[in-house]
């Protein structure tokens, strides 16, 4: 097996079980937003000097750099699509905590 | 019998179910005194007609699915004085209100906390052999089902007692509260037993009935279940 291999795999089961064990805690908001700075220069770098990323790539085993952003967009993306449908499990829970506040309000007894 | 009952809340989740609700209240109602229709964001007069058949009424403002129903019409009946037998009862006419009475009998023996409906029983008839096949998978494929010794995890038929009652709290808005349903038996230590009912496939319910692909979100949903913030 390819170093990117194992690396892409590794990182595809700790985001996993990062997202399904967090609680959103205030460490794992902040998380997120470290992570988000820390992209936002490696992004400013690769673009400046895009021939760096196929070196890295080298280090990990792919032939190209563009080969490498591909690879870790692939991961960010299942990131964000399960991140989204957690959010929105939640959501739907208030929502229906919510409107049976309402109905049990407005309850009405026969007759 | 209707003195004898006024202890027993029924708890019927409807969706738009005009057509039938009325017939399906006023049996109910010729038993038990308290029965509660949660209206669940109907297009049509369900509401209305389940109320004149004399049932309490509470009606969510929008849809938000069977589960939520359920949670909604079991959070009514416990706040109501003197409540200690509830039972969940599908709106469509599938069940007997015969069934409820022999459930409420076994819950009274004192021995179960709650009591499950089952297709599978001896002396029933049995579902038609697809369906069949899609509950068995099912209830094999719930690990809890088959430690409880459950044979049917999908029945909309269920007594229990106030123990259940007051910690009941389903999360799983939609079909899959079933699943959940017999998850929280297990966590909370429930005793469970279940009890062998007729379930009547009339050409209507079986139009209404789910799908038998919704299983495939009822079991990915049953594993997200645990992850999520509560």
């Amino acid at each position: 097996m390819n170093w990117i291999q194992g690396l892409l795999i590794a990182s595809i089961f700790a985001l996993v079980v990062f997202l399904l064990r967090s609680r959103r805690s205030v460490q794992s908001q902040a998380w997120v937003k470290v992570g988000f700075l820390a992209f936002m220069f490696a992004g400013v770098y690769a673009v400046l000097r895009p021939n760096d990323t196929t070196v890295v790539a080298h280090w990990l085993g792919v032939d190209r750099g563009a080969d490498l952003m591909l690879y870790a967009l692939i991961v960010a993306f299942g990131f964000s699509t399960l991140n989204t449908y957690l959010r929105f499990k939640d959501l739907e829970l208030r929502y229906a905590r919510l409107a049976r506040a309402i109905a049990l309000e407005g309850a009405q007894s026969p007759e | 019998m209707t003195g004898e009952m006024s202890h027993v809340w029924i708890v019927v989740p409807a969706f738009n179910e005009a057509g039938v609700i009325g017939d399906v209240i006023t049996d109910l109602r010729s038993i038990f005194a308290n029965v509660v229709c949660v209206d669940d964001g109907s297009a049509d007069d369900t509401g209305d007609v389940a109320l004149r058949a004399g049932a309490h009424l509470v009606q969510h403002p929008v849809n938000l699915g069977q589960g939520a129903a359920i949670q909604t019409g079991v959070e009514y009946a416990r706040s109501q004085p003197g409540a200690q037998v509830f039972v969940t009862f599908d709106a469509d006419g599938q069940h007997r209100v015969a069934d409820v009475v022999a459930m409420i009998g076994r819950l009274a023996a004192g021995d179960a906390d709650i009591i499950i409906g089952t297709r599978f029983g001896p002396g029933v008839s049995r579902p038609p052999l697809l369906k069949r096949v899609v509950l068995q998978t099912a209830a094999w494929l719930s690990p809890r089902g088959r430690r409880l010794g459950l044979t049917d995890t999908n029945n909309g038929l269920r007594v229990f007692n106030k123990t259940v009652a007051d910690r009941l709290d389903i999360t799983m808005n939609g079909m899959s509260h079933a699943t959940e349903f017999i998850m929280l038996i297990d966590e909370n230590r429930w005793r469970v037993a279940e009890q062998p009912v007729e379930v009547l496939y009339t050409e209507y319910s079986s139009a209404k009935g789910q799908p038998l692909l919704n299983g495939v979100n009822i079991i990915v949903d049953g594993f997200l279940r645990g992850r999520m913030p509560r």
